[in-house]
């Protein structure tokens, strides 16, 4: 550890236990106001957003689900573009920052996974349907528990950091093939309502509550990543301190 | 005269709940290890 720790040291600003100290508490501000707006999701989409006429209330997890699913996506792709700097810039920062949001990626996706087969019982008639979307969504998943299994079982933090940062790019490139899937595939999941080429195919009343949704998700995000990154922060700072 | 919506209420609370276990143990075990390591 401590050669990591040593060229870190010599090529960045040294690790200060008080600044992870901050950072943290900073993650902690921001993350108490995401889980405000989360919770001001629910009350607009229960009680101020219109009920769909064929889907009934089971239509409203659609504003947990899709920001969640944002989200994941959103950290899965930080993990693998900040990897690709990683293996470039050598920054053992940007290998913490992608540990951060691998774990929160993973906690979304966690989210994703579970409210989308409640979603489908009362609309598609199964939990669960093995097509290209569901199933590349769950590959991604089980691909960033890798991840974070592999960076626990290295103890070496050069080596942990190159080979979980092969393993982030590798998650990259399936999201581009997750998005894209209901295009390619046939498949029972919905085609997108927002990201798409054309305008939102959505009532402006239901477009509000998501957009509203997702960046209370998105700042749940960010706090979640901050709070992370600090941790690690910390964990460096403590363990420098304890090889000095 | 238009038909009504499903009943399916069940399933969206149902939902909310997983959701908010999910985020709230996650920032649960966040706040343990902050505290600990600080």
């Amino acid at each position: 550890m401590t050669s990591s720790l040593e060229h870190q040291a010599a090529s960045h600003a040294p690790l200060s236990l008080d600044a992870a100290r901050r950072v943290i508490r900073r993650g902690f501000a921001i993350t108490a106001i995401a889980l405000l707006g989360v919770a001001a999701t629910y009350v607009v989409a229960i009680g101020f957003t219109p009920v769909e006429a064929h889907q009934g209330l089971a239509q409203k997890i659609f504003y947990v689900h899709v920001p969640a699913a944002w989200g994941a996506l959103m950290a899965f792709s930080l993990v693998g573009i900040v990897s690709a700097l990683y293996l470039w810039l050598a920054d053992p920062r940007l290998d913490l920052f992608a540990a951060a949001s691998a774990e929160v990626g993973v906690a979304f996706s966690a989210v994703m996974l579970t409210t989308g087969p409640i979603w489908a019982k009362p609309i598609w008639g199964t939990w669960w349907t093995w097509d290209a979307r569901l199933t590349l969504t769950l590959f991604l998943f089980f691909l960033f528990v890798g991840y974070l299994a592999l960076r626990a079982a290295l103890h070496d933090p050069q080596e942990r950091a190159r080979f979980s940062a092969v393993v982030g790019i590798m998650g990259l490139l399936l999201v581009p093939f997750i998005h894209l899937s209901v295009y390619l595939f046939r498949t029972l999941h919905p085609q997108p309502v927002v990201l798409k080429p054309s305008a939102p195919s959505l009532p402006w009343e239901m477009l509000r509550t998501l957009l509203f949704s997702t960046a209370a998700f998105t700042l749940l995000y960010v706090g979640f990543v901050t709070v992370r990154y600090g941790l690690a922060l910390a964990a460096e700072a403590k363990a420098l301190r304890d090889a000095g | 005269m238009p038909a009504e919506p499903p009943a399916n209420g069940g399933y969206l609370v149902a939902a909310y709940i997983v959701a908010a276990v999910i985020l709230l143990g996650y920032a649960l075990s966040l706040w343990r290890r902050a505290r600990r390591m600080l």
